[in-house]
Formats: C-alpha cells, sequence, structure tokens
C-alpha cells in the first residue's frame, strides 16, 4: 500500500541498494508531519458520525431531489440512511490515509472503480461532491483541529472531491 | 508492500473500523523514536559489507569443512554467491527496519526461499547460522556496543527496542531457511 515508506523502499529494491541518505530524509520529513496527520485522524476517529450527518443534512436541504434532479428521492428516510453510510464508508477511508500518509486505501478501496460503479447504479456523483464540500467547508481550526492537522484532512477531502468530478 | 501505518489500515479495514486512540498510541511512539530507528538503518546499511563479510568468514572457521572439496563455499563462484546473498537478506532486513513491517522481507525475500536453497544444494545450518552471526553484529550496531573500531560517535540511547525489533526480522530468515 502506497506511502512514503514504502515508496521508498520500492525505489531502494529497485535499484538493489542499502536505503540511502535522500531515503533517510524522506522517511524523517514524513515523520515530522505524521503527528499532524495522526492527530487529523484521532480526531475523525471520534467526530465521523456528526461531519456525516452534517453532510447529509446539508446535502438533502440543498437538492431534495438530488444535484441534478434525476432521483427522485421518494424514500427520503432510506435514501439518507444510505448516503451517510457511504459518507462514514468514505472518512474511514480518509482516516486510513490520514494514518498511512498517502493516499493508497482510498485509490485501493473506493477510487478504483467508482465512477463506473455509480454510472451502473444510477447514482449521481454531484450528490456527493455537494456533501464533501459540506465537510471541506465544516471543518474548522482550531475549535476541531490543530490547522496542520486540519490541512491534511481538507488535502484529502479535495483529493476525493476532485476524484468524483 | 506495507509499513507500520498501512499494517494498521489494513487490519481496521478488514473489521471496518476507524483507527482510533488505542491503536494510534504505537504509530505515536513510532513517530517519537523515528530518528533512532534512521539511525538503526544506518548502522546497517553503513556496515553492510564488514557484516556479511564477518558472518561468512565465521561460518567458513567455524567448520572448516566448508571450504574443503565438495563444501557448501568451496570453489569462489559459490563463495561469491553465498556472499551476495548475505547481503541481499541484509538489505531486506534493513527494509524491515526502516518500514517497521516485516512484509517486505516476507513477499520479496524469504517467500520460496527455502525451496530455492534445497534446489541449490545450500546446506542450510550454515547459512542460518550466518544468519544468526549477522543478528548479533547488526544487533550491537544499533545499540552502539560494538567492540571496535567502527562505534559511531552519536548521543548514547536506548535502542534496545530497535535492536530486538530487528533481531526478530533476522529471526525470520532463520526460521524461513531452516
Amino acid at each position: 500500500m502506497k506511502s512514503v515508506i514504502t515508496t521508498v523502499v520500492g525505489a531502494a529494491d529497485s535499484a538493489s541498494r542499502f536505503p540511502s541518505a535522500s531515503d533517510m530524509e524522506s522517511v524523517q520529513g514524513s515523520i515530522q508531519r505524521a503527528a499532524a496527520r495522526l492527530e487529523a485522524a484521532e480526531k475523525l476517529a471520534s467526530n465521523y458520525d456528526g461531519i456525516a450527518q452534517r453532510a447529509v443534512d446539508a446535502v438533502y436541504a440543498q437538492y431534495p431531489n438530488g444535484a441534478t434532479g434525476r432521483q427522485p428521492r421518494k424514500c427520503a428516510t432510506e435514501g439518507k440512511e444510505k448516503c451517510k453510510r457511504d459518507f462514514v464508508h468514505y472518512l474511514r477511508l480518509i482516516n486510513y490515509c490520514l494514518v498511512t500518509g498517502g493516499t493508497g486505501p482510498l485509490d485501493e478501496l473506493a477510487i478504483n472503480g467508482q465512477k463506473e460503479v455509480y454510472k451502473a447504479l444510477s447514482i449521481d456523483a454531484g450528490t456527493y461532491v455537494a456533501g464533501f464540500s459540506n465537510m471541506r467547508n465544516d471543518g474548522c481550526s482550531p475549535r476541531d483541529m490543530s490547522p496542520q492537522a486540519l490541512t491534511a484532512y481538507n488535502t484529502l477531502l479535495d483529493y476525493v472531491i476532485n476524484s468524483l468530478g | 508492500m506495507l509499513d507500520a501505518f498501512s499494517r494498521k489500515a489494513i487490519s481496521a479495514d478488514s473489521s471496518g473500523a476507524f483507527i482510533g486512540g488505542g491503536e494510534l498510541a504505537s504509530l505515536k511512539s513510532f513517530i517519537a523514536d523515528g530518528n533512532k530507528r534512521l539511525d538503526a538503518v544506518n548502522a546497517i546499511s553503513g556496515n553492510a559489507a564488514c557484516i556479511v563479510s564477518d558472518a561468512v568468514a565465521g561460518i567458513c572457521c567455524e567448520n572448516t569443512g566448508l571450504t574443503a572439496p565438495n563444501g557448501g563455499v568451496y570453489t569462489n563462484r559459490k563463495m561469491a554467491a553465498c556472499l551476495r546473498d548475505g547481503e541481499i537478506v541484509l538489505r531486506y532486513v534493513s527494509y524491515a527496519l526502516l518500514a517497521g513491517d516485516a512484509s517486505v522481507l516476507q513477499d520479496r525475500c524469504l517467500n520460496g526461499l527455502r525451496e530455492t536453497y534445497a534446489a541449490l544444494g545450500v546446506p542450510t545450518g550454515s547459512a542460518s547460522r550466518a544468519v544468526a552471526i549477522m543478528k548479533a553484529a547488526a544487533g550491537a550496531l544499533i545499540t552502539n556496543t560494538n567492540s571496535q573500531p567502527k562505534k559511531a560517535a552519536v548521543t548514547q540511547g536506548d535502542c534496545s527496542s530497535l535492536s530486538g525489533e530487528a533481531g526478530s526480522y533476522f529471526d525470520m530468515v532463520i526460521s524461513a531457511i531452516s
């Protein structure tokens, strides 16, 4: 799974050399920034439910019929639950990415094949974008986490938004 | 290939859980001791040639039959292959120590090694002994308790847990080939 350390080790291995000074510097740089990432992961793990709920409520307030109006939400309760379940799923993978320090978990467990699945199920990706944009604006420093941690978290939300666009 | 961080993600994903406080504690200590870990990897990679040649010379001294005709390292070609393999094993151990996870060692080095050695007729007892000597040498270099003359001029710190971790990777190699 892609992270700074596995990338460094992979590169060293394909050249069959021991970890070099520059490899150490890369790992050291990643370790220095890791404290903020882990803080964001910790805060996200304890607050994900509220974050997802606020995003779902915002999406349904903004698009009662889905972003493009293609999906009339007759069964609003069930739709909302599924919408929240999906947001929690993405937040969990963002939590993994914050821990890993790379986008590997999101890439491997969500983004690969995501567009095809949503197309086949006639789910409008724009609705998700609306929800993630809401989360993007929802996070606040220092109320929720430190500025550096919030930056790491927002970067991953942006990554998800861009993957859906 | 995994590292200490992605290992947590994989195990949390199998139960669909978020990675929270308790799980993060071990990663925080990984970060806190990050510099020690890099020094430990540096101690191995900087002394790699010395560690490997000492280990191979050591098994030849302990078992003179190895260099005799039909011995395990008789002919320079076999001796060179032995030195090369020692370096490969040590290199993967250094990767595992850097990553804080044994997956790179297991997947890329040890997987199928026993069968390969059996097919090539490598004496596994001697090979294991060479790995054990490398384990002792690496442990001493990591804790900076090696006799001389290559003692590093570093601040003394307690690297016994890293030395133990490196030792556990060498033990994996030994149990994989013997």
